[in-house]
Parts: structure tokens; sequence; C-alpha cells
């Protein structure tokens, strides 16, 4: 079942286009990672898809019908930016989203901001440093019970023990069917919790799936050509090529299919010490970002 | 549950790879005995901070190769139908397969054939496993 359907989602800011037609469908259950470089519009994403900013175009579907008011009941919200009130310690913001939502359990949340180490509930949000909000915004989401879970940059100031816990948070929920969307820069992050991810940039999803068959399908075939002007005209078209750098006599091309297959027709065009590279994630999302990913394309290097 | 798994999610193998690869040693090497129970998902994901999806299917993988079995309500157990050593050779032979395999890739893409890799195999054999005299 879906949880989450967006479908030609689209902002735009004056002559900006900060979101550019999204389509996505995300299970029940799933734990989804939105990757992307600074600017490529995954919080303005997430705020249209809450509607706390209008969209330009698109159809958000939440369980199958459009967000209502009363959705919020079953959706928690952690942005990128605090929004606790500086103003207000941690005891007063468990009381007010005690009055807030049905579902919030306050001794789970004084569990969590234990665990996460804010520990003086008499703490005003303005003396806590940066983290430390961060933790408290996230220790406040997952006292709720909802059914979806939106994170912007949930780890985003923790210390690598409190990260460690948000993950784990974030596993937590997904093993009892809540559906998670996180965003991160974290990309080790994204690749251990989520279970699909989608790389975002300049408004657009460059690249979506399942994050084990990215992975898996994904490598790049190395090789050392007979002669420096041989010719690979017969690849710069192969569907299964994404990129295909070349330096010399040496060649790596970006595979996304069949990597052996690609492997053993430059063996047989006479390329030596052939090898196929894993990718992690982390270079699956750089070549993702690249400019030149868009379309396969003979990268001559100096 | 004495065995530690670990992953590498910065490794371009996928994280249910690695879990499958490394329930099969730890069989093979008798770290899991026969009959012995996995962590449920839920707390393997856990301990090893990765999604439960991800543990599933490792463990739908290591079902489908006969290297555990799933009882419905009570958990996942190291096979022990057989012979007591069944799962462990299993497993120890799907490890080496994999190992031999990649070995042999290796060697064609650096151009050896197949007289010279079996060669290779010939003097690996004979220091490893030497024929009793």
């Amino acid at each position: 079942m879906t949880a989450l359907s967006i479908a030609g989602l689209r902002k735009n800011y004056g002559g900006v286009t900060a979101v550019d037609g999204i389509d996505l469908d995300i299970p029940q259950g799933c734990v989804f990672g939105l990757l992307g470089p600074n600017g490529a519009g995954k919080s303005t994403t997430f705020k249209c898809v809450l509607g706390l900013i209008r969209a330009s175009a698109g159809r958000v579907l939440f369980a199958g019908a459009p967000i209502s008011p009363v959705a919020f009941e079953r959706i928690a919200y952690v942005p990128e930016c605090s929004v606790l009130y500086d103003w207000m310690s941690v005891r007063e913001h468990i009381g007010y989203m005690q009055s807030s939502f049905s579902g919030f359990d306050p001794k789970r949340a004084r569990e969590l901001l234990a665990q996460l180490g804010v520990g003086d509930e008499n703490k005003r949000v303005r003396a806590l440093s940066k983290g430390m909000r961060t933790a408290t915004a996230v220790a406040l989401a997952f006292a709720r019970r909802v059914d979806l879970l939106l994170l912007d940059e949930p780890t985003s100031g923790l210390d690598p023990v409190n990260q460690r816990t948000v993950l784990n948070l974030i596993i937590n929920e997904a093993a009892q069917g809540t559906t998670v969307v996180f965003s991160s820069h974290q990309i080790g992050q994204v690749e251990r919790a989520a279970e699909r991810i989608a790389v975002m940039q300049r408004g657009r999803i460059v690249l979506d799936g399942v994050v084990d068959d990215l992975k898996a399908g994904r490598k790049i075939v190395e090789g050392i050509l007979p002669s420096d002007d041989f010719s690979l005209n017969g690849f710069s078209s192969d569907a299964r090529i994404g990129r295909l750098e070349r330096n010399g006599r040496i060649v790596r091309a970006f595979v996304t299919d069949r990597p052996d297959e690609v492997a053993a027709q430059m063996s047989a065009l006479g390329a030596q010490g052939l090898r196929v590279v894993d990718l992690s994630l982390e270079d699956i999302f750089l070549d993702a970002v690249a400019p030149q990913a868009a379309t396969a394309s003979v990268v001559e290097e100096v | 549950m004495p065995v530690i798994f670990t992953v590498d999610p910065r490794s371009g193998i996928p994280i249910y790879l690695q879990i499958v690869e490394q329930v099969k040693r730890s069989v093979a090497l008798g770290l899991l005995a026969p009959g012995e129970q996995l962590p449920t998902v839920k707390q393997l994901a856990l301990d090893l901070t990765v999604n439960p999806n991800t543990v599933a299917r490792a463990y739908r993988d290591l079902e489908h190769d006969a290297v555990i079995e799933t009882a419905s309500g009570r958990g996942s157990f190291v096979r022990a139908n057989g012979s007591a050593d069944a799962a462990s050779i299993a497993a120890g032979r799907d490890v080496a397969r994999g190992e031999i395999d990649s070995a042999v890739r290796t060697a064609k893409s650096l151009g050896l054939g197949r007289d010279a890799v079996t060669d290779l195999f010939d003097n690996a054999l004979d220091r490893w496993l030497p024929e009793e005299s």
C-alpha cells in the first residue's frame, strides 16, 4: 500500500523553480532517504507535501487522501530549522505537545530526551546548543504515535553517538510499520537506514530506487585499450553505459546494467586488464549529480 | 548470541549480501551451530543499524540457499536436518564458490588463459590440499 503519493509536484518562487515536477510513490512501512546537494529542493519538497507552503502544481496523497488538518494527528514533521520556541523550556514543550496531539506520550518523550542527553527539562530552548535543539525536536516527534514521519536533516548538528541513536529510532519505527521519509547529507547514514532513496538535483529527481538494487546493478568497468586512438564509438550510445571516461589508453565506463557483458565486449575488442569495480552509494550519488551524467557522452580527459 | 556481524555501508557490496556472506561464514566455521537461533530481524537491524527490510532480504536469501529455516512465530534457525554438518558444508561451499569465481574472473581480466589458470589452481591445491600418499 502506498503511504505517500506525490505526482507532478512543482514550486516556483517568482522566476525560480525550486521543485520541478516530482513524482514519488512511497510504500507503507518504507524508510525513504532523500539525498541531494544544498539547494536541490529537498526542504521545499517536505513543506509542499505538508501544505506548509502552497505548491504551484501537483498532487499529494497521504494514505490515498489529500492531506487535511485531521491528517496531522497521524503525521510528525521535524523541519530543518528548529521550530521550538526560544523562550519556552523543554518541560513546557512537552506540555504543549501533549495538549496539541492526542497520540503524544510524555513518558516516552522523557525517555527519548534522556537517551539523547537532554537531561534538564527546565532549560529554556535558547540555552540549548544547536545539537541539543535538534535532539529535543526529534525526541518530541518520536514520542508521538503516527503513521508517517517526515524528518528534514534529523541528524544535523548531532554528535556521532546521538546520530546513531536517531538512526536506530528510525529503524525501530520502521520495524513497527511506520513510514519514514528523511533527508540527510550523510550518505552513509542514508545507506544504513533507508531501503529506498531518491537523489534530487535542481528540483528534479535524477535517480531513485532500492539502495541494494542500485548498488548491485551499477559498476565501473575499467580497462586498458590497445592504442591511444582506439575508437569507442560502439559504446557511446550503449544504453547500459551511463558515462564513458577516457584518459589515453585507460577507459572507465559507468555501467548501470549487466557490467559483466560490457566487460566481455570490451575484452573481445582487445581491451586488457579489465576490472569490474563495485560502486559505493556515495560514488553512485556523485555520478548522479555530475553534470555529464544526464546523457551518455565520451569525456576526453587531459 | 556469540557471533557479532558487522556491515560496511561504504563498501560497494549491498548490505544484505554482506549479511548473507557473514552468516554463511559463521555457519561454515561452526560459530553458528545447526539448530542455533539467529537474532530476530528487528534485533539484528538495530544491532547493525540497518534497515529491517535489508535484514529480512538477507534472511530470505539464506532460507533460499537452505542455510537457515524460519518457523513462523518462533524465529530463524540454522538448518539442522540431514547430517549435523550438512548446513555447515553447504554454507562453506557457497562462500568458497564466490571466492573462486572472483579469482578466476580477476585472472581472466588480467589476460590469463585457461591453462595458466589451471596451473595456478594446481599449485594452490598442492599447497593447501595435498593428496594423501
